[in-house]
């Protein structure tokens, strides 16, 4: 190795450790959204009593909770909504109730979801997705153009609990996020 | 002398030299209008570009704070006119992108050795429109939002990559300060180094070769110099551009939406330029979907790219034929798809609607902005503590499934199935005459739907106010005047003091107290009789009112007598045991009693007027 091969080589290291010790963090620093462990445990909620739920129209309640955004702190934010189905009638025994909760996420790309009376059916506004009262999507034949919904709304843990003070009966909602987009139905991680 | 000035600057920078090859500029064939679409595209990139720094020196990129800079810059002096600018300049550069590209794609100026000019160009594309979508979300508003959500959700459904890309993007998994961080970056530091770099070297390459030779049918064309030959048709056609695009910034400016709220219910649609892959994206879902928002897009970009080795290597018929099919079909599907999309949207109901009500609400907002200012937690705050906004959200999630509220033409929210009294018009003094007319109290519109239909009220208005003589009439309709005003409704505020000094208030509560003797059931003052029927003090107001609905079933009001009407709040220790929040209570409260802010002049639509 001659001097000037030397001379060049040493140039190029000392550009390569400079770029580096800049590059390194640069990328940590851009992706940290995607370092950034994200929690998405379940909510537990309570969210009625079961007497104030009417049978079988579906209702609406907000999930409450804290969000952090980036340096801001949320205290009881909207995280998300859910609709409550109670399927049994009031000569069901509470402990045998009937209830079921979908959260008003839309599967396909998120917007929320409502509950369309004068057809008895979900509608997601932003691409019309239909799902009929049980959570399924409704067949593109009966549509009249493709459903766009990947799969039917997405099911939350949800049971009917009693309070242990006032004795009356809660609905209980486990509140989750999940993937858009798939046919199965997967918890947001 | 300026002469003289100008020579000796140049002898010591030097820069005749350096801009010789612009000013001294030929073009062998002469002129050309065609040629305009070039130049015209570099100058309403700079009206972006000076109108971006100058919006750069007030805005402000966070969820908190975007939509308050950007409402901040529409009331500064000249704001609302460049921010139109910017916005309207930029729908410009589309169509002049789209006009150029056709422009050389018809006539073959790609080919050897503009390769570079037309691959550069072409990068430049992809870019612009990238350019404009990080742009359009920065205000902050509820279209934003909505357009940011879905558009991540897009870049989510590539395979692979994409949902990586997506929380990258947005800097987490949902929308929030850094998705506006990291769009402003894009926006106005990382593509505009981008694309500048493609530009210049766009334009070292056409300088480098020439302007495209147009087929000149044998005739010999005069040569002449840029400028200022080309130059006079370059600005006639920017002019022209230029002058639309200034007075649709006057006219109308850059409209800003509602500040985002994802509580509020809208229906997204792109801009109108994506309004066509929109369209197609509804022909492919689930999995699918990104043939429609990824494949497509990119093998267009693929085949254009591919344009000069079609060109080299098909018979020069069939390459003209592949281009003219290029364009027009191209140009067909795009505005074929945007139609049918615009057509769908101005048939649907739905989306009317939902366009008006984004209207009002982005109207309200501005109104409440100007009025009261924007607190520092944010926009947000601006609607989410309105009455006027949440309150009929509020009262049809939780109270119409028994109450309508509906006016005298049956307009309003109407009951599921009415079985509790109309809350129109809340404690006016209509509404409660309503409470003292045989007829009327026992309808559905009052007691009809409830078990008070055969209560001791409605008996009471059977026997005793159905005939009644003048003076009583009189006593009847003070009584009414007397308990509304308890209320204090903001609506009726001038009608009540008139009646406070015509002695009509004090009348009406020696009747109250005597002439009807109402407190025999009901509370009032002090007075606290055993029938559970609900307090008379301060009849309908806001603390009244508030109380009602978190307990109905509490002795101020119909205590053991209550019919059907939940309790929606009457935990005051565990809060969370409650299904509406003291500040969802207050706003239904609000609402009902007509107690919001309104501009002074303005025609209010309060219910009591
Ligand atoms: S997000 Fe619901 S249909 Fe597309």
């Amino acid at each position: 190795m001659n001097r000037r091969s030397l001379l060049r080589w040493i140039c190029r290291a000392i550009a390569s450790v400079s770029a580096a010790v800049v590059a390194v963090p640069a990328v940590r620093f851009l992706l940290h959204p995607l370092l950034r462990r994200q929690k998405n445990d379940a909510i537990v909620r309570r969210l009625a009593p079961l007497d104030d739920l009417p049978v079988g129209k579906p209702q609406s309640f907000p999930i409450l909770g804290t969000r952090q955004d980036a340096w801001t702190t949320y205290e009881e934010e909207v995280l998300g909504r859910v609709w409550i189905v109670r399927r049994s009638n009031s000569e069901t025994s509470p402990e045998q109730a009937q209830v079921e909760a979908f959260t008003a996420i839309c599967p396909h790309l998120g917007c929320a979801i409502d509950w369309d009376k004068a057809h008895d059916h979900f509608l997601c506004p932003c691409h019309r997705a239909v799902f009929d009262s049980n959570g399924q999507p409704a067949a593109d034949a009966d549509l009249g153009y493709k459903n766009p919904t990947p799969r039917g709304m997405d099911a939350l843990e949800c049971r009917v609990v009693q309070d242990a003070e006032t004795e009356t009966w809660w609905v209980e909602v486990e509140f989750q996020r999940f993937e858009f987009g798939l046919t199965t139905q997967q918890a947001l991680t | 002398m300026l002469r003289e000035l100008l020579n000796s600057i140049d002898t010591r920078v030097g820069y005749r030299a350096l801009l010789a090859p612009i000013r001294r500029r030929v073009l062998p064939d002469g002129p050309r209008w065609g040629y305009a679409t070039a130049a015209t595209l570099l100058w309403m990139l700079a009206v972006e570009v000076v109108t971006g720094l100058l919006l750069m020196t007030v805005y402000s990129p966070s969820l908190t704070t975007a939509w308050a800079s950007v409402h901040y810059i529409e009331q500064l002096p000249g704001g609302a006119f460049i921010r139109g600018l910017h916005y309207f300049a930029s729908q410009a550069i589309i169509v002049l992108f789209a006009l150029h590209l056709v422009r050389v794609l018809l006539s073959g100026a790609f080919r050897a050795p503009r390769e570079l000019i037309w691959i550069t160009g072409l990068i430049l594309l992809p870019l612009t429109i990238a350019w404009a979508v990080t742009g359009n979300p920065l205000s902050g508003s509820q279209k934003a939002y909505a357009q940011i959500e879905v558009e991540g959700n897009i870049i989510a459904s590539t395979p692979l990559i994409g949902p990586l890309a997506r929380t990258v993007l947005l800097g987490g998994k949902q929308v929030g300060h850094l998705t506006l961080t990291h769009l402003n970056f894009l926006h106005v530091a990382l593509i505009p180094l981008l694309a500048g770099m493609f530009l210049a070297l766009h334009i070292q390459q056409i300088y480098k070769h020439g302007a495209s030779a147009y087929p000149t049918n044998g005739k010999k064309k005069k040569s002449a110099p840029y400028w200022p030959f080309q130059s006079i048709r370059n600005l006639s056609v920017f002019a022209v551009a230029f002058g639309i695009v200034a007075l649709a910034a006057w006219h109308y400016g850059a409209p800003l939406e509602a500040p985002a709220d994802p509580e509020f219910h809208n229906i997204p649609r792109p801009e109108w330029y994506f309004l066509s892959l929109f369209e197609l994206r509804a022909y492919f879902s689930g999995p699918n979907e990104y043939i429609a928002t990824v494949v497509v897009p990119t093998v267009a970009l693929l085949v254009l790219l591919g344009m000069p080795l079609i060109d080299r290597v098909c018979p020069p018929r069939l390459s003209t034929a592949i281009r003219f099919f290029t364009v027009f079909g191209g140009l067909l599907a795009i505005g074929g798809l945007t139609g049918m999309s615009v057509q769908r949207d101005m048939h649907s109901e739905e989306f009317q609607a939902a366009k008006h009500e984004e209207q009002s609400l982005a109207r309200r907002a501005h109104v409440l902005a100007v009025a009261k200012g924007i607190p520092p937690e944010g926009p947000i705050s601006l609607l989410r503590n309105d009455p006027k906004t949440q309150g009929p959200i509020l009262f049809e999630r939780h109270c119409a499934a028994c109450h309508s509220h509906t006016d005298a033409d049956g307009k309003g929210i109407a009951a599921e199935e009415s079985t509790a009294p109309n809350l129109h018009g809340f404690a006016t003094r209509a509404w409660l005459a309503g409470w003292f007319d045989a007829e009327k109290i026992k309808s559905t519109e009052y007691f009809g739907g409830t078990e008070f239909a055969e209560g001791e009220m409605v008996g009471f208005v059977d026997d005793t106010l159905t005939d009644l003589d003048e003076d009583d009439q009189q006593a009847l309709a003070n009584l009414i005047t007397a308990l509304s005003a308890k209320a204090e409704l903001p609506g009726q505020k001038a009608s009540d003091e008139q009646a406070a000094e015509k002695g009509e208030i004090k009348a009406g509560i020696a009747a109250l107290l005597e002439t009807f003797s109402c407190i025999d059931c009901h509370k009032y003052g002090d007075d606290d009789p055993e029938a559970g029927a609900p307090d008379l003090t301060g009849y309908g107001s806001r603390d009244w009112l508030i109380g009602m609905i978190r307990d109905p079933a509490h002795s101020r009001f119909y205590g053991e007598n209550n019919d059907r009407m939940p309790s929606f709040a009457p935990d005051r220790v565990n809060r969370e045991n409650n299904q509406l929040d003291d500040r969802s209570l207050a706003l239904i409260a609000d609402w009902l009693r007509g107690d919001w802010y309104e501009p002074l002049g303005e025609a209010t639509d309060q219910p009591h007027e």
